[in-house]
């Protein structure tokens, strides 16, 4: 096994992500020949799309040794604002489609200035954000949510954005974006310092860095893309519900635990993040299939997670 | 004097790499004030710690109360009449006072804590003391005077026979002090021992009976108090051999112009208005004994800690620096005391450290060129004559004075012209010393400015071409190379 870990292409890859991927494969043929036809990917991308951004967007948030947990709200309530704009109020649908973004992107800035600059603890400014942008989901639309427009209907070519005459649209965007990511977190003066600050902020604030900036930015861009996985909900799922959301924002966080981004910050992996939440749709869309209550994907996240998560602890201890 | 109540002989205790005790002897009578002195890291507080349980000796006895006794922990030292009065309290300022002095052994009522009772029993320890305090109000409320006064009274309270006090007096004020001395005075009359660990030569003289003293893990001498004079304690507690040569004079040209000065600094209690001048190719030495503030000005300097008053200039322009960020694009470089919390970011590589404060100069387009970076870092890998296997190695598995190069490398890199070592060599095996040592000579050498604040009396004069010494955040003298020897530097780090 030691010998396995020290082959320079193991090493390359992760060698706990090869684990996961090992996972994946296992879990899809579990689900297949348990449930007697093979597992519905559409199904599964479904839900991979628009978690995969939550995902990838707070890999960057954890990686400072901070947390978010107002991307699943964020993401509502963007879908909520930017659906209204053009279901209800007749908006241009380009438009729309930016106030989503721009609705997640202000999120994430209003997060990063409170952490970042006012020294909030992050799961306090993350409640904050939660409360708010279900507030706002909840006044904009009178409590009613809202639909986005459905396949056939005016404005409806947005769903392309997921869709495409079977070509899975959203997944290639989501790639594009995770190769783009994994590029900011690996090869930039973004990444660098965003590890950094989760290693030890102090060290890197006395090499003349400002510190306040930089973490600042790994929420903006969580926001950020929390309003791009807003429309790919919107795409794949149209409507939405008004004052929910949190579901999403455990579902990604423990995509990123499960991929090997560590909780204590400084250590990422936008493959492992996206690995994680490919395992964790699968999940869902397995256990129904084999005629389990859909209900069983929380218990069997949250048991994941701590082991997840206990490992890495018992990891770090070891390096000590 | 009554008779001895605590004896400890021949104490011996070596860590990995350091002797830190040497045969040390301490004698303790009931009724005596008993002063331990010596340097930072002349053993004191290990030797506390031996008594009372929180390291085990190698070797040598401790007998007390007639018995030959080995406590395993503070509590049982406690319980047997044992006690700390730590410099740092340690009070938990939102219980009372009466609930600070029974923490761990609250009186109770059925399932409730007794709160009325512990005020009165407070008020009774209070009362024997004949200080004023109310036991129902917040610790947190109190000066940290008063909260001392309530330490004693948790340690008389504990039935103590010994109380130690390790530095008691460095955060009161001159009133608190005579009220502490007051009961020191009440508890010798009481025939209990007492152990008084300070550096304030001063208050040897007016409180205690006999002193005894120590000097790098050994044990000097115990004279009577009364008859010996100041100069008699210094010469104790410096009288080393230094086998390194000192430096005789100063290798700073005598023109050489100032490119840092710092006028009237004032940062909290531990930078008063310091000022002071750095040339051109020099070695300022800082030094001064534990809590001098020595690091504190290094930081307000630095901008890492917010200052309240000061002027700094570079090179006669006058600049203002408020936060890490400017100092560094100034030229400034700071070697942390801490490398492990300031220094490095232990789980990255060398070549990361090493670009750290400099990251702008290595992008290109967007992307960090790797290549460049490793280059570089290689390049200070051969120049400071790192050890470690390759620039991708994570610095967490290299020792600590290769750990200090990583460190050296982050500001060669980044080329700063002024350069504040704080404890270069703490915790480095005697190679790498002699090795940044001789790289601080280059730096200079080709026209850097080094700060160097150091608790080593040998380091100082074997590398300063000037002095400053710091006492309790003051300057207290500034001394060329030229007429610094150990006793007069000593006598500025306890002018108090």
């Amino acid at each position: 096994m030691e010998k396995f870990k020290n082959l320079p292409i193991v090493k390359k890859l992760g060698f706990n992500r090869i684990v996961l991927v090992v996972i994946m494969v296992l879990l899809y043929f579990l689900f297949s020949v348990k449930s007697g036809r093979p597992l519905d990917m559409g199904n599964v991308l479904n839900t991979v799309d628009f978690m995969g951004f939550l995902a990838l967007g707070v890999t960057f948030v954890i990686a400072t040794g901070g947390i978010d947990f107002s991307i699943g709200p964020v993401m509502f309530c963007a879908g909520l604002v930017g659906g209204q704009l053009l279901v209800v109020n007749g908006w241009p649908l380009w438009l729309c489609l930016i106030v989503t973004i721009m609705v997640g992107l202000a999120f994430g800035i209003a997060n990063g200035i409170m952490v970042a600059y006012m020294k909030l603890p992050s799961f306090i400014s993350s409640m904050a954000s939660m409360r708010i942008a279900k507030g706002i989901g909840l006044l904009v639309t009178n409590s009613a949510g809202v639909s986005w427009p459905s396949s056939g209907a005016e404005n409806d070519w947005y769903r392309n954005l997921v869709n495409y005459n079977g070509i899975p649209v959203g997944l290639i965007i989501l790639l594009v974006t995770a190769v783009i990511c994994a590029i900011v977190l690996n090869k930039t003066r973004v990444g660098r310092y965003i590890l950094c600050i989760g290693s030890n902020r102090e060290a890197l604030r006395l090499s003349g860095v400002d510190t306040r900036k930089w973490e600042a930015l790994a929420y903006v861009i969580c926001g950020l893309l929390a309003g791009v996985a807003a429309i790919m909900y919107a795409g794949a799922i149209t409507k939405y519900a008004a004052g929910q959301g949190d579901v999403f924002n455990n579902n990604a966080i423990a995509a990123c635990v499960m991929g090997g981004t560590s909780m204590a910050g400084g250590t990422a992996s936008i493959a492992g993040s996206l690995i994680g939440i490919f395992i964790i749709s699968m999940l869902r869309v397995g256990i129904t299939a084999m005629k389990f209550s859909p209900d069983w994907q929380y218990i069997i996240t949250g048991v994941i997670v701590a082991l997840c998560v206990f490992a890495d602890i018992r990891s770090r201890a070891r390096k000590k | 004097m009554g008779e001895t109540i605590l004896t400890m002989k021949g104490i011996d205790k070596s860590f990995p790499g350091v002797h830190a005790l040497d045969h040390v002897d301490l004698e303790v009578r009931r009724g005596e004030v008993h002063a331990l002195m010596g340097e930072n890291g002349a053993g004191k507080s290990t030797l506390m710690k031996v008594l009372t349980g929180i390291y085990t000796k190698d070797s040598g006895t401790i007998t007390y109360e007639g018995k030959e006794i080995e406590f395993h922990n503070p509590k049982e030292a406690q319980e047997a009449g044992i006690v700390i009065v730590h410099q740092e309290l340690n009070m938990m300022n939102h219980l009372t006072v009466a609930q600070n002095i029974f923490i761990g052994r609250e009186f109770m009522k059925g399932a409730m804590i007794d709160d009325a009772r512990m005020n009165v029993e407070s008020k009774k320890l209070f009362n024997q003391l004949g200080i004023n305090i109310d036991p129902s109000e917040k610790m947190g409320n109190l000066t940290v005077g008063k909260q001392q006064m309530c330490e004693i009274a948790k340690a008389i309270s504990h039935q103590a026979k010994v109380i130690i006090f390790d530095e008691p007096s460095a955060a009161l004020t001159e009133a608190e002090i005579e009220e502490l001395f007051k009961i020191i005075r009440d508890l010798r009359d009481r025939q209990l021992g007492i152990v008084y660990i300070s550096h304030r030569m001063d208050e040897i003289k007016v409180i205690t009976d006999r002193v005894t003293v120590m000097r790098d893990g050994g044990y000097v001498g115990t004279l009577i108090t009364r008859d010996c004079t100041k100069d008699d304690i210094i010469n104790m507690m410096v009288g080393r051999v230094i086998y390194e040569d000192p430096k005789t004079k100063s290798m700073v040209a005598p023109d050489a112009p100032v490119v840092l000065k710092v006028e009237h600094l004032c940062a909290g209690k531990m930078v008063q208005d310091v000022s002071f001048e750095l040339h051109k190719g020099e070695i300022l030495g800082f030094s001064g004994l534990m809590g001098a503030g020595r690091t504190e000005t290094a930081r307000a300097l630095f901008g890492a800690d917010p200052k309240e008053r000061g002027d700094i200039y570079i090179n006669g322009k006058k600049v203002d620096i408020r936060s890490p960020k400017d100092a560094v694009a100034l030229g400034i470089g700071y070697l942390s005391e801490d490398r492990k919390r300031y220094g490095i970011v232990v789980d990255k590589s060398v070549a990361e450290n090493s670009t750290m404060a400099n990251l702008k100069n290595f992008i290109k387009g967007i992307f960090i060129d790797k290549k460049e970076e490793d280059s570089v870092t290689k390049t200070y890998i051969q120049r400071l004559n790192t050890k470690t296997p390759g620039t991708d190695q994570l610095v967490v598995n290299l020792s600590g004075g290769n750990q200090q190069k990583v460190v050296l490398a982050k500001w060669l890199v980044k080329d700063c012209d002024i350069l504040i070592f704080d404890e270069p060599t703490r915790g480095i095996d005697v190679g790498a010393k002699s090795e940044i040592y001789h790289l601080m000579n280059e730096l200079v050498a080709q026209g850097k400015s080094i700060i160097m604040i150091s608790s080593e009396m040998t380091e100082i004069l074997r590398m300063s071409d000037r002095i400053v010494v710091m006492c309790e955040g003051r300057k207290t003298a500034e001394i060329d190379i030229a007429d610094a020897t150990q006793e007069n530097i000593m006598h500025a780090a306890t002018m108090r």
